[in-house]
């Protein structure tokens, strides 16, 4: 078997045009050159920066100084790793991540069910239901902070209409976390919601219709047919979110800005008021490094765990 | 056969290299143009200087009235960008450091002078206002770093005390505190005096509405900081010592300061953690605070009828004294700087000192930008003798009190970690006030993360 491969890809080789003009060596350097303004958006914009600030975080280098950066080793990663507010925004951000995508999976489930068999009016409601995903974070953010202003937001009043206490949602240490990832779940649960959907309305009709001839009933064929399925695209749908939950900044920004105290203060918000306050650029580069590093981990043992089972 | 199909494939190449070559000329240009956008731009040989301001009144009549004056009388045009203060701050350090000459001229917190200042970012001054004896000490001190002046003040902010004349000429009010207190209603001169009239407000319901015994800034960034400090200057408290090597939070000054702070925070409206300056100008606006600690020029925004249920009421008083007889408030103030990388730093000059002449010190206050600079101005009948329309009540009553607090205002400590400090800060006061953290604890806390700061 191994030697037919080897022998038709020799084969193959022999049959190909060698020299110019049908060459291989200028078709391939064409190709490059095509490609080449592409690549070098890329590396310019992307590999460049990448690069430079893992550079800038063996530094230090104070933007507004005007001193040169000097080398200072691993002093910056160290003094982050004994830094309180450095794990503090390690917990506030895996808090928010774990719960947001957690509930915004669920939901989104639960909503792709409702949606799978249709009913009257469902394209409408469906509509309505993609409506806060496409709004930018920072407008979210900001009608957050109006809609739940303590004496004259909407949500206070109408909670007082009907006898309930004035609440402190963005100022109180125990609530602003938790307001937080709601305002995340009501924005991105209809991002995973449209993944699902997609995906359930591909799932083969027979294996549903098997399943009920067998006897099955809809928890059963859900549990057993729909989860494993559709364990893809669940895959799909949570990195995503995972991804973009990790840096979580606008609405910190619009609402809290990290506080109450420091309840709100995630990674990307620390690392704002790090490089952009104190414009200690280096100590924000190793921070980006570490959170970076903290989404590579949390995002691979996803996948890991995820084809392990398959 | 063979011949075509080979030419076949010829054209086709050329053709893909043809579009590969647009690709990498149209990148080129596309990258080549953004270079370009920054450099400063001709008009048939005028002179273009681009300025940023922030979005608030005074900036607004720079971009509206001023700039456009400016090209009228000189042939020079302004760009002006309205930009808010952290993206100010941001983009300076950026342009600084990329020594960038996009932006020649800036509106600049003073308290950023010290860190500019210090990079050597700025162009000096000193020699470009001729008439400095009529510009308010305090304003020009904290625009000057390293003995040059590094920046034209524009507007200053005393944090002043704001009463409701109405409420304390209520008849009702005056005679429930007289049974209560034993004492005649008036207005407050010490922070004892103070609280215990914040007290006696606090639930009382005045003209329907049902009052908070004051509201200041209080929320995490630099508000409650703002606010914090005309306690701690009032109490003597002194956050550093001289030479900013350390901080000095926990001295008994400063904790009697916090202590009263933290005490008065449960005087003030529900989501108070949260005040912002806009917070605090709507509950004067509804008439639902008593007293308050804010900017002076806030009374602007009161005084505006499409806005406010209070025109006319709200007066204003030096921040009351500490035990020790001081009454120092907090300062705000924003100056005009150039860029150092200006290319055209003479013409940015002669455009800043002009927005601060005698004559346009006086037309951004009468057009809502902040308080004037110049001593001159508050004498000003321009200012002085305008009436609002419809109430006749004085436009400009805020000045003398504005004036008397100038006197013995005083800055945020005036370093270049600044903003570092306000940040660590800022974080404890918010846990104090939410009751996380004891005032000593929370101060203690505080210390140590300066400390740690100043030691990088």
């Amino acid at each position: 078997m191994t030697t037919s491969i080897t022998e038709s890809r020799v084969s193959r080789k022999a049959a190909r045009p060698s020299g110019a003009p049908g060459g291989r060596r200028p078709k391939k350097l064409g190709r490059y050159f095509a490609m080449s303004p592409g690549l070098l958006f890329l590396a310019a914009l992307s590999l460049y920066p990448t690069l430079y600030s893992l550079v800038v975080s063996f530094t230090r280098w104070n933007l507004s100084s005007g001193e040169a950066a000097r080398f200072v080793g691993v002093d910056n990663f160290v003094g982050l790793l004994t830094d309180g507010l450095f794990w503090n925004s390690v917990r506030v951000t895996l808090v928010f991540v774990f719960f947001s995508v957690l509930i915004e999976l669920a939901l989104s489930f639960g909503l792709a069910l409702l949606f799978f068999r249709g009913f009257p009016g469902d394209k409408l409601l469906r509509a309505l239901i993609m409506m806060p995903m496409l709004c930018a974070p920072v407008v979210v953010g900001l009608l957050a902070r109006f809609s739940l202003e303590p004496t004259y937001g909407i949500v206070n009043q109408l909670m007082r209409s009907i006898g309930l206490p004035t609440t402190e949602f963005l100022g109180n240490v125990d609530l602003a976390l938790p307001t937080l990832i709601a305002i995340d779940v009501w924005q991105w649960t209809p991002f995973l919601f449209l993944i699902l959907l997609a995906a359930m309305q591909g799932l083969p009709e027979e294996v549903i219709e098997a399943s009920k001839i067998d006897g099955a009933s809809w928890p059963r064929i859900i549990w057993h047919q729909f989860l494993p399925l559709l364990r893809y695209p669940i895959l799909v749908g949570v990195l995503l979110r995972l991804i973009d939950s990790f840096r979580v900044y606008d609405i910190v920004y619009m609402t809290t800005r990290g506080g109450p105290v420091d309840a709100t203060s995630t990674m990307s918000w620390q690392i704002y008021n790090v490089g952009f306050r104190a414009f200690n650029i280096s100590y924000a580069a190793a921070f980006s490094w570490l959170l970076l590093l903290l989404v590579l981990l949390a995002a691979n043992s996803l996948m890991r765990r995820m084809v392990a089972r398959s | 056969m063979k011949k075509e199909t080979n030419m076949k494939v010829s054209q086709k190449r050329t053709a893909k290299l043809r579009i590969g070559a647009l690709g990498v000329i149209t990148a080129a240009a596309v990258a080549l143009s953004g270079c370009a956008a920054g450099a400063p731009q001709n008009e048939s040989g005028k002179k273009t200087l681009n300025a940023i301001f922030l979005p608030a009144d005074w900036g607004k009549v720079v971009q509206e009235k001023l700039a456009p004056e400016y090209e009228k009388e000189t042939g020079v045009k302004v760009n002006v960008e309205l930009v808010g203060r952290d993206a100010i701050h941001e983009k300076m350090a950026t342009l600084f450091a990329g020594q960038d000459s996009s932006y020649d001229i800036f509106n600049v917190d003073y308290n950023w002078i010290p860190e500019f200042g210090k990079g050597g970012h700025l162009v000096p001054l000193d020699n470009a206002i001729q008439d400095k004896e009529d510009f308010l000490p305090l304003s020009l001190k904290v625009a000057t770093w390293d003995n040059k002046l590094l920046g034209i003040p524009q507007t200053v902010h005393p944090a002043t005390l704001w009463y409701n004349s109405a409420l304390y000429g209520d008849q009702s009010m005056k005679d429930q505190y007289q049974a209560e207190t034993g004492r005649a209603l008036a207005v407050p001169k010490t922070m004892d005096e103070w609280l215990t009239q914040v007290k006696f407000f606090n639930g009382k319901t005045f003209k329907g509405q049902k009052l908070s015994g004051w509201a200041a800034q209080a929320a995490k960034g630099f508000g409650n900081v703002h606010t914090w400090l005309s306690f701690a200057y009032s109490f003597g408290c002194n956050p550093f010592n001289a030479d900013f090597t350390k901080s000095t939070l926990t001295t008994p000054e400063c904790i009697g300061a916090t202590e009263r702070w933290s005490e008065m925070m449960k005087y003030m409206p529900a989501g108070a953690n949260d005040f912002t300056y806009d917070s605090v100008t709507t509950a004067a606006q509804q008439g639902s605070i008593a007293t308050a600690i804010q900017w002076s020029w806030g009374q602007t925004a009161t005084d505006n009828p499409s806005a406010s249920k209070t025109v006319g009421d709200w007066q204003m008083t030096t921040i009351p004294t500490g035990p020790t007889g001081i009454s120092s408030a907090h300062l705000a103030e924003w100056v005009i700087s150039v860029s150092k990388y200006s290319k055209n730093t003479e013409e940015a000059t002669k455009f800043a000192v002009w927005l601060e002449s005698k004559k346009n010190d006086v037309l951004q206050a009468n057009n809502g930008g902040g308080d004037p600079v110049r001593a001159s101005s508050y004498s000003d009948p321009t200012l002085t003798e305008q009436k609002i329309e419809g109430n006749g009540a004085a436009r400009f009553r805020r000045l003398p009190t504005t004036l008397e607090a100038m006197k013995t205002a005083q800055p945020r400590p005036f370093f270049p970690g600044e903003e570092s400090w306000e940040t660590a800060l800022s974080t404890e006061l918010s846990a104090i006030s939410l009751g996380q953290r004891g005032v000593q604890e929370g101060l203690s806390r505080a210390n140590d993360a300066i400390d740690k700061n100043l030691s990088q």
